[in-house]
């Protein structure tokens, strides 16, 4: 129904995309599989118009088509969900979900009624209860990720791009996703989709590609493969054990939070991190993760409590003050958050720590050249140059750049919010190696994950919350999934 | 955007503010307001920042407040048609004996000069006219100053040469008017050739660019630069000066601001030509006030213009 | 290397344009190509050059400043007050010129930093505060009687005109600021993603005080070249000069969601800007087809470049 023919497309001279071809059909869940930078992001975008091909072509329904917009493919019947989330914030969610086919009366006026109503039809569809008046900026990263999936669904399109749908989805989400995808199936549609998850992707996937460094490694019906053959297609050698081993930490306290509370988000939080240690901060979705560390690091400083480091207390206000207080901190939305999207990669990388290539305010641009060079090499930030623009990268160079950036400023407390979310499984590695080589640096990690194997493997402690408060803190090395789901579960 | 009920309370405390605000104002207002046989007059002035027309409106008010009995309240339109239009309004609103009116428009300013008349307020006209004509003009017909200075022009480079022309805001029925008035002193004197004119908006930062472009495009082909106002010669004046060709040029302005003034005492500006900016005021506040007592007033009193040139200037510096 | 190739090629967009409007005209009047009448361009780019400079450092960090015209005349009206000849030294002038500019800056600045208040507001706000502020102190008159010293500002030195100089050695620091100084860095930083730049340490408020507030200073020097080129202080002048000090920013390449920007775009824009005035004036092209033909060009010029940008 939909065929890539040799696609093919460039980007400031570099080809991220080699002549590829793959056909989709009706009916059928098509897995695009590959590392970050692979190409799966640029062949998805490509099919929805969103980039023009610089060779080949896309075939639809047995014609050659020509996607110059989004819309172009909207109306030929391809929607597309995106990776990054693209919301408008001050708009309800059933404005969202409609937005570009408002459901009107006569005299073109927007039908309320029939809007709310095919917005709550939607949002049951993936058996979610988001209130369809609700303004978007209130809802949660994984909220917004549910209704761009509803607005995709009300397109009635025959062909859905899922761009990692459920990169910030809770297990329930995931499962009510998925019942949605077997009912489209069902009906015919063909489902594009790419995840770093290998267990959904063996749910879910009739068929697999496998892009590796912008070529198409090969096409074979799920069933012909297993996770191991899979890895080793994405990543072109085996991969022994994503894990490395766990080192002990010392006895040195370096941070210790006291009673830290900002109502309604979260209250009366504490918990020790010693030098050499990784504490993972577990929970669901909204139980106050991203709050609590967010607090640390003063981009929304809580209401109360106390933060010391070092023995000495802190008083900080805003980032710049944690950083002095040798506090850094990767966030969780790279792109709100992390990038800025036209500067260059090494520019991205010193913004943090660019004191320290001046001379008085003057910048030193050699030092300042020659330090992110350094970064860019340890860290395997693939790109053309320390110049070009962060924006143009893959998602998990993205994210090694930012890791970069926090690491240049040698923090001794490293705060990781989600640091593998929506990045394959060569660059997780590439981080868990990092995570623990820093720690045996003895420095303090503060992760906060939503993957429980990742806590489970990577941190000593465990801090579980629930609705905002601390429910458990556990040994790792002496529990188990069940444990900590049990504690993170609401009562 | 979503109007949430927060936003709403505080909207609507916004606006009941305003309005109590509003009440409190003209309540205070109407407090001291009308005595017995008190005449009040309203005065829209076309533009305070202009020289010549701050000169008269100043003169409009300090003449108001030696007449007993006589209250006037002055408002600056910052040529601005549509801010006049309002304070014309406005006026209207308070009740006013009758409303002084210094146009910033020929065709434009018409509906405000109406709308009084519909209202039945006296309306005097100052130193512009309107397409509608008010119950009384005072001004100076600007046809005769742009007569007067293409004349001056004329001798000073005996009927033969290149003259540039500096027009002010286009429409205005002074610009259209001294305009025509030049134009009829160049069909006299047929060795007068106007080599290029543009619009500076009456202004002096706007004259002195395109005087240095005129400058560069026509340098040795004029001989005279006529400016439809004082501040656009002024400009030109410092263009000229600067380029070192003043003793080659002559320039002639309109108005006899001081600035001007003093150039011509300097010997610098060659000629400008006074408009009597106190006479119009007087004239005008003498005739609002015939008009609000109901009493005759002549449809129009024309105030003369006169050419100022270093001969005659001592009479005109006080 | 590829940034590198994009600026080249926007720069080379924007200069044919300017060329060709040259070429035109230099066809169209013999005047046109003359040293005389170069020095007479740069005379008059000076003003809007050195307010554009000034509001690219806004649009930079993602504001906009539309007092600028205003503030123009009121520094201008508070430098002529002081110039009174044989009243102060001539640097009495031109401090108050600038400082009150730079004071106006750093209101705006403040606002939109703590007060919150949307950039496009308060700039609004102080366009109507600052002209009221002229004509109040000016009592609506055009301040005369200023001191040669001061007016020679805006005469020669060695044969090139002081305001060139002026504006030349504005662009120059703020070329080498915005490549050289940490503090250029961060404007970058703030209008490519402010909260990032904040999450990353980048003190943002003040960042941003400080773009407004260079932009007061040059404004307020803008108006005190301007009092000393038409040697009084006008409490009218200045109308729309943010406009066209924005439009010569945005013709040079700088977003106006901010982030993106060079010194150097702003001047090729100032120049086509600038070479456009000058030379309708030479055709003797009446006003109101200059008024059509300006903004065909503007448009056409943007439209190219940003087409040139994508492809």
């Amino acid at each position: 129904m939909l065929r890539a023919l040799e696609l093919r497309k460039d980007f400031g001279g570099l080809t991220v995309l080699h002549p590829t071809s793959i056909d989709f059909h009706p009916g059928e869940v098509h897995a695009l599989m590959g590392e970050n930078g692979a190409g799966k992001s640029t062949l998805m975008k490509i099919l929805a118009g969103l980039y023009q091909p610089d060779g080949g072509q896309v075939e639809w329904r047995e014609r050659q088509a020509e996607f110059t917009s989004p819309h172009d493919a909207l109306v030929a019947g391809i929607a597309m969900i995106h990776q990054e989330l693209m919301p408008i914030p001050d708009l309800t969610v059933a404005e969202n979900i409609t937005l570009g086919s408002e459901p009107c009366s006569a005299f073109g006026l927007i039908d309320r009624p029939a809007q709310l109503a095919r917005a709550k039809e939607l949002l049951g569809e993936l058996e979610s209860d988001i209130g369809p008046t609700r303004l978007m900026r209130t809802l949660t990263v994984a909220q917004t990720q549910v209704v761009e999936i509803a607005k995709a669904l009300g397109r009635q399109a025959d062909v859905i791009l899922m761009d990692e749908p459920t990169a910030a989805l809770s297990d329930h989400e995931v499962a009510s996703l998925f019942r949605a995808i077997a009912r489209l199936k069902a009906r015919g549609v063909a489902i594009v989709y790419t995840t770093h998850k290998m267990d959904e992707v063996f749910r879910l996937a009739d068929r697999i590609s496998v892009l590796r460094d912008g070529r198409l490694v090969g096409t074979a019906p799920a069933s012909e493969l297993n996770p191991a053959k899979l890895i080793t297609m994405m990543v072109g050698r085996e991969l022994a054990d994503v894990f490395p081993v766990r080192l002990p930490s010392s006895n040195e306290v370096l941070l210790e939070v006291t009673g830290l509370t900002r109502e309604p988000a979260y209250r009366d939080i504490s918990f020790q991190v010693r030098r050499g240690e990784v504490v993972a901060l577990a929970g669901l979705m909204g139980a106050g993760r991203t709050e609590v560390v967010s607090a640390i690091y003063g981009l929304q400083p809580a209401s109360s409590g106390k933060i010391c480091l070092n023995g000495s207390p802190l008083s900080i206000g805003n980032p710049q003050d944690a950083l002095t207080a040798g506090i850094g901190m990767v966030t969780e939305d790279r792109k709100g958050l992390g990038l800025i999207p036209a500067l260059g990669v090494g520019q991205n990388i010193t913004l943090s720590a660019l004191r320290d290539f001046c001379r008085g305010p003057l910048v030193d641009h050699t030092a300042e050249a020659a330090a992110s060079q350094t970064q860019m090499t340890e860290f395997a930030v693939k790109a053309n140059s320390t110049s070009q623009p962060i924006a143009q990268l893959s998602g998990g160079n993205q994210q090694k750049a930012l890791l970069a950036r926090c690491l240049l400023g040698a923090p001794d407390l490293i705060i990781l919010d989600e640091p593998t979310r929506g990045i394959d499984i060569g660059a997780k590695a590439e981080i868990y190696a990092l995570i623990q080589k820093l720690a045996r640096a003895g420095k303090g990690i503060l992760l906060a994950s939503s993957e429980l194997p990742e806590v489970l493997s990577l941190a000593h402690r465990i801090v579980v919350l629930r609705r905002g408060s601390v429910s458990a803190t556990l040994d790792a090395a002496s529990t188990d999934q069940e444990t900590v789901l049990r504690h993170a579960m609401p009562l | 955007m979503r109007l949430t009920p927060r936003k709403a309370v505080s909207a609507l405390l916004a606006v009941c503010a305003l309005a109590l605000s509003l009440t409190c104002v003209s309540g205070c207002k109407k407090a001291e307001a009308r005595k017995e046989g008190e005449i009040h007059i309203g005065f829209s002035s076309r533009d305070l920042s202009a020289e010549y027309t701050a000169k008269m409106s100043e003169a409009i008010v300090a003449y108001a407040k030696t007449k007993p009995g006589v209250k006037l309240v002055m408002v600056d339109a910052q040529s601005d048609v549509q801010k006049q239009f309002s304070q014309v309004e406005n006026f209207i609103a308070q009740k006013v004996d009758a409303i002084i009116l210094n146009p910033c428009e020929l065709e434009a300013s018409t509906p405000a000069v109406d709308r009084a008349k519909a209202a039945g307020i006296p309306l005097v006209l100052v130193n512009q006219v309107t397409k509608s004509a008010g119950d009384s003009y005072i001004g100076s017909n600007d046809f005769d100053a742009g007569r007067i200075a293409m004349e001056a022009i004329a001798k000073k480079l005996n009927g033969q040469g290149g003259v540039l022309m500096l027009h002010g805001i286009m429409g205005t029925s002074a610009q259209l008017q001294r305009e025509a008035g030049a134009r009829e002193i160049f069909a006299k004197y047929p060795g007068l050739k106007l080599v290029d004119h543009q619009t500076a908006s009456w202004d002096r930062a706007k004259a002195m660019a395109l005087t240095e472009n005129w400058i560069q495009a026509h340098k040795g082909k004029f001989s005279a630069i006529f400016a439809h106002n004082d501040e656009m010669a002024m400009g030109a004046l410092l263009a000229l000066e600067r380029a070192g060709l003043k003793k080659d040029v002559t320039v002639i302005g309109i108005d006899a601001i001081a600035q001007a003034l003093t150039a011509v005492k300097e010997g610098r500006l060659d000629a400008t030509v006074f408009q009597d900016a106190v006479g119009q005021g007087k004239g005008s506040v003498d005739a609002a006030i015939l008009l609000a007592k109901k009493q005759p007033c002549p449809k129009e009193t024309l105030i003369p213009f006169q050419l100022i040139t270093r001969d005659n200037l001592s009479q005109f510096l006080k | 290397m590829l940034t590198l190739d994009r600026n080249l090629l926007h720069r080379f967009g924007l200069l044919l344009v300017i060329l060709f409007v040259g070429l035109a005209l230099s066809l169209l009047t013999d005047t046109f190509l003359s040293v005389a009448n170069f020095t007479n361009v740069a005379r008059q780019i000076s003003i809007n050059g050195i307010l554009a400079v000034g509001v690219t450092f806004v649009l930079l960090t993602g504001g906009v400043d539309l007092s600028l015209g205003s503030v123009v005349a009121l520094s201008g009206v508070a430098c002529a007050t002081f110039a009174h000849p044989g009243d102060h030294s001539v640097f009495v002038p031109i401090a108050v010129g600038l400082l009150t500019g730079a004071a106006c800056g750093l209101v705006n600045g403040t606002l939109v930093t703590l007060g919150g208040v949307a950039p496009f507001i308060v700039t609004l706000g102080m366009m109507t505060i600052a002209r009221g502020l002229a004509l109040i102190f000016s009592g609506g008159r055009p301040v005369a009687d200023m001191s040669n010293e001061l007016t020679a500002l805006a005469g020669d030195l060695f044969g090139i005109p002081i305001p060139m100089l002026c504006f030349a050695g504005v662009a120059a620091a703020a070329w080498f600021f915005l490549s050289n100084f940490r503090l250029g860095r961060h404007i970058y930083a703030v209008g490519g993603n402010e909260n990032a730049a904040r999450a990353a340490g980048v003190p943002v408020e003040q960042v941003k005080l400080f773009a407004y507030g260079l932009c007061g200073l040059l404004a307020g020097l803008a108006g005190v070249v301007l009092a000393a080129r038409i040697t009084t202080g006008q409490p009218n002048a200045g109308q729309a000069y943010e406009l066209d000090a924005i439009a010569a920013v945005v013709i040079g390449g700088t977003s106006l969601a901010g982030g993106v920007g060079t010194i150097t775009g702003t001047l090729l824009g100032v120049l086509l800007i600038g070479v456009i005035n000058n030379g309708l004036d030479l055709q003797g092209v009446s006003s109101y087809y200059q008024a059509v033909i300006k903004g065909v060009i503007i448009v056409g010029a943007v439209w190219l470049d940003r087409r040139q940008a994508r492809s």
